[in-house]
């Protein structure tokens, strides 16, 4: 019922286009950046432009359709040509445009400048997920969405949040500048956060930057906006923006946590806690394509259960995972996933879905390799 | 040849004076007009890519 | 120069046949139809109103076939979750909704116009390369039978979207990818062949004393568009072979683990994909050029102004490419310059737009179908220009870009903009075609219900667009559900209702009113001096071309 309301409600917007670009959720938000704002400022003021324009245009046209018409008895007049007329008409729009690209010119330049940022975050675009890592800082994660595959099925009741959820949110500190540089592991992908007025693509190859400094806290959604595939729609992007202070801290419990992750290389692992990891990691990162149950996709996404030639080359196994395949889709994991992780997605792998060949990965073995 | 560009100039801008335009139709070459129109366009691609030039600095 | 032709080789025997029993009455009239008959008839003929007709039909299926696509996909986003289609599919289907109208619909449907108009309107007994145009025309169906069956192969069919960006179109392509560059290869060669056949025919079997400035504007515009085709043609067909390369000859064109460049593949597509929305769209002004001045009963204008705008349009085009990848990370020169082409491009475009209503402006109007359905051109368009306009401001296109903002946009160019105008000119020239009118009534259903279906479907895009909707998903969050119904329902309203212009048209075919030779009161051009329906073959002798002064 509520749906039918809101068609209604959409038929009457069509009709009543001024008011409603003007109402919430209809329109562009206004953002919480400078340049958001102003990229607000000059879509409304190119819109009322066009109403403007449009209301004179139209106006002429549905005077002339009702005053001229032949029922009427409107004989037609004989004039055509008049240089004088065709000469504003052409100028007129010239001058508007003039007038349009001066402030757009310099609200682009001010989006260019992305100089002297207080910190540096790598986005990496990934199907179908995006991987964060804080510049010099030794802290990254992938952002994967959150959404239960039940609310997409229909099995259980949508929340509120549909499909702009993530595990882990990238988290910002407001009045800092923070300095974005985009690339993908893959195809191409694009980042966009709409309240933030950040879109970028992600490409594979290409670093691209863009940047922002949040003015308030909270938490701001976008979606990956470049057809990258399958879960092109399931590719959420959520920035958590908090005060400095508390941002500073998240910091530092990241990155102690980071520490102890990467002091795990030295120890002996064991069976079980590989397992368990690996299977984290491969249902988080492998699952989009190889599936949960490792049947794959074929023939794109080859099966990893049961799959004699993965299960009798180890080594070839453990480099795939961390150099990719050149000409196919598999990408690298060497600098998205730990050794760690690497180790125990391969362990995993070797060993579950009665693949059981007993193999043990160590991170030791992954980070010899690694160097 | 002076002629020919303010005619060319004009058809860019859209709007001619008939008499001018039958002249040009009936005294000029095509060839000639061809030419200059893409002289012309060069010129108003270098000339706004200046223009961007400057502008973004 | 005149290059020295081979003697003419009569075509037939007249002891070969004598016209086949056409089934309408008067069709014969001058009875010399030669050659087989039945479906041979049609496979081997090359005779313009003949293949305008076989192209016309065949846009015409490919546009219910592409609808039918169009209205899967609508059907998927009538409410939240996944219902109908998996993502696999759902991607598949908008790619080959894109590709069949833009390439099977649209394109096919201006060369049907053009084949049965060109000839008639400059006083040509047939189209200069015949035998080519059979060609052309018979590669279509080859092409796209080709292009549907990859949907049944194993893999599916291609997802990437209309613009197929590599490295998604390539390496990480399904393999059916391959069959899908052959089938667009075709399609562009068909394409390539029917704009030299265009511009062979306009520049050389004018009637004697029709200049180039008293040609029709639909042929002026047809002219300017064959032109476009032949530049931009061969630079898709290049692109796509570099996709072939990559795909299976191991090249790195588009793959950066092998010093390739996926940008470069964007800037190629856009170079041949921005002229090509001008493709679709000049010669829909012709056609509104020509029926406004007709049920206005007044002269256009500036018929001058019109053509130089139309010149215009199409050097700038070649100018604007990059104004669809303003989110790729070009260098501020690169966007402040595509900013500025682009917004210069709305000038010309503005002063056609102002020209139809300075035609309007004290004419005498009356509103037959097809002059409804220009009249809704003028306004649609329009507005799809207001959203190009917002479009062209490329600090603004950030937020815009890849949005339905932009489907909207082009649609609404598109649609209501391209598609209407094809439905115009075939309500406008069935007279012509058939020696019958069109039924008014049945016309005016068709037009009421495709308007407000255009509008309820395209309308509401524009505002899901804006509160944050990305193109291409296949499911959506839940404050863009009110709008993507009412998308939904449109859709679906104006789908049905082309089974009205089916409908109209096959009554019109079978009877009715009978037309005369000039159908319209205020219609002027040389296609309403030969008798309606307009025999097999037309003014074998070349008329005199009276220019009307002043």
């Amino acid at each position: 019922m509520r749906n039918l309301a809101g068609v209604v409600a959409a038929i009457g917007g069509s009709v009543w286009l001024t008011r409603s670009a003007l109402a919430d959720g209809w329109n562009m938000p206004l953002g919480v950046t400078d340049v958001s704002r102003d990229i607000h400022g000059l879509h409304m003021t190119i819109f009322w432009i066009c109403v403007v324009i449009g209301i004179v245009v139209f106006g002429v046209m549905f005077y002339s359709l009702f005053r001229y018409r032949r029922s009427r008895g409107a004989k037609s007049a004989h004039f055509h040509e008049n240089t004088t007329v065709e000469v504003i008409w052409t100028a007129i729009p010239l001058l508007i445009l003039i007038g349009m690209a001066l402030p757009a010119t310099a609200t682009l330049k001010e989006m260019y400048d992305a100089e002297d940022a207080d910190l540096d975050v790598m986005v990496t675009g990934q199907q179908w997920r995006w991987h964060y890592e804080y510049l010099g800082e030794d802290v990254s994660f992938i952002s994967n969405m959150s959404t239960p595959r039940d609310q997409i099925d229909g099995a259980a009741a949508k929340g509120e949040n549909y499909l702009l959820e993530v595990d882990q949110p990238l988290v910002l500190p407001v009045d800092r500048k923070v300095r974005f540089l985009l690339t993908s592991d893959d195809v191409v992908h694009s980042w966009w956060v709409p309240e933030l007025a950040v879109k970028q693509d992600a490409i594979p190859g290409f670093v691209n930057e863009n940047w922002v400094r949040i003015e308030e806290p909270g938490t701001y959604r976008g979606q990956c906006t470049e057809l990258c595939g399958r879960d092109h729609g399931f590719m959420p992007v959520v920035v958590e923006a908090v005060s400095p202070e508390e941002f500073d801290t998240w910091l530092a419990e990241r990155k102690e946590a980071a520490a102890r992750e990467a002091s795990g290389v030295d120890r002996e692992w064991g069976m079980d806690e590989l397992m368990t990891r690996g299977q984290k990691v491969y249902e988080s990162v492998c699952a989009s394509c190889h599936q949960v149950d490792g049947s794959g996709n074929p023939p794109v996404f080859p099966a990893l259960a049961n799959n004699p030639t993965l299960m009798e080359e180890r080594d070839r196994h453990i480099s795939t995972v961390i150099n990719g395949v050149s000409g196919a889709p598999m990408p690298a994991f060497n600098s998205t996933l730990s050794p760690v992780e690497i180790a125990a997605v391969v362990t995993y792998e070797r060993n579950a879905w009665g693949n059981e060949t007993g193999d043990i990965v160590q991170p030791s073995e992954i980070q010899s390799q690694l160097e | 040849m002076w002629q020919v560009i303010k005619s060319v100039l004009a058809a860019f801008f859209g709007v001619q004076k008939e008499q001018q335009r039958k002249k040009d139709f009936e005294e000029g070459r095509p060839m000639t007009f061809i030419i200059v129109g893409l002289l012309m366009a060069l010129v108003l691609v270098v000339g706004i890519f200046l223009l961007a030039t400057t502008a973004a600095e | 120069m005149a290059p020295k032709l081979p003697p003419q080789q009569p075509l037939q025997t007249p002891a070969e046949q004598a016209g086949d029993g056409a089934a309408t009455a008067g069709h014969v009239n001058e009875g010399y139809h030669h050659g087989p008959s039945g479906l041979m008839r049609w496979l081997l003929t090359t005779n313009h109103k003949e293949i305008g007709t076989l192209y016309l039909i065949f846009s015409l299926s490919m546009f219910f076939i592409g609808g039918i696509f169009a209205l899967v996909v609508r059907a998927e986003l009538f409410q939240p979750g996944l219902q109908l289609v998996q993502p696999e599919f759902f991607n598949q289907m908008t790619t080959m909704h894109g590709l069949i109208m833009v390439f099977g619909a649209v394109m096919p449907g201006f060369v049907g116009l053009a084949n049965w108009m060109i000839p008639l309107q400059v006083g040509a007994p047939d189209m200069a390369l015949p035998r080519l145009n059979n060609f052309s025309f018979w590669l279509l169906p080859v092409a796209f039978t080709l292009l549907l069956s990859t949907l049944l192969m194993p893999g599916g069919g291609p997802n990437f979207g209309w613009t197929f960006y590599a490295p998604l179109s390539t390496t990480y392509a399904p393999p059916s990818t391959t069959f899908f560059i052959l089938s667009l290869h075709i399609a562009g060669i068909s394409s390539i062949l029917g704009a030299i056949n265009i511009i062979a025919t306009i520049l050389n079997l004018r009637a004697p004393g029709m200049r180039m400035m008293d040609m029709p504007l639909f042929v002026w515009t047809w002219l300017i568009t064959a032109f476009l085709l032949i530049a931009v043609m061969p630079v898709l067909a290049g692109v796509i072979t570099m996709m072939l390369m990559d795909i299976n000859f191991g090249t790195s064109f588009f793959n950066a683990a092998g010093g390739g460049d996926p940008v470069m593949f964007q800037h190629i597509f856009w170079f041949f994909g921005h002229p090509e929305v001008y493709i679709m769209i000049l010669p829909a002004f012709g056609i509104v050029s020509a029926i406004i001045p007709t049920f206005a009963r007044k002269r256009l204008f500036g018929y001058a102004s019109m053509v130089y705008a139309t010149s215009s349009i199409a050097i700038l085009s070649f100018l604007v490419w990059a104004h669809h990848m303003f989110a790729v990370g070009l260098p501020l020169v690169a966007e402040l310059f595509f900013m500025y082409t682009t917004m210069l491009i709305a000038v010309p475009t503005g002063v056609k737009v102002f020209n139809w209503i300075a035609t309007l402006f004290q004419g005498s109007i009356s509103f037959e179908t097809p002059m409804l359905f220009a009249l809704a051109f003028v306004v649609l368009f329009t507005i799809g220009g207001f959203s190009g306009l917002m479009l062209a401001i490329a600090p603004a296109d950030f937020q815009y870009h890849d949005t339905y903002f932009v489907v909207a946009h082009f649609h609404y160019v598109l649609v209501p903009g391209a598609v209407f105008a094809i439905m115009a000119a075939v309500y406008y020239w069935l007279p012509k075609w058939t020696g019958h009118y069109p039924n008014e009534r049945l016309g005016r259903w068709h037009f009421w219900t495709s308007v407000i279906g255009v509008n309820l479907t395209f309308f509401p895009m524009h505002f899901s667009g804006l509160a944050g909707m990305p193109r291409r998903i296949p499911d959506y969050a839940l404050q863009f559900a009110d709008f993507n119904m009412a998308s939904s329902i449109g859709a679906l309203l104006f789908g049905t209702s082309q089974l009205l212009f089916v409908l109209m048209i096959i009554k019109c075919v079978r009877g009715g009113e009978k037309a005369p030779a000039k159908a319209w009161e205020g219609a002027e051009d040389l296609e309403w001096t030969v008798p309606s329906p307009a025999p097999l073959h037309t003014f074998d002798t070349p008329p005199q071309f009276h220019h009307r002064e002043g």
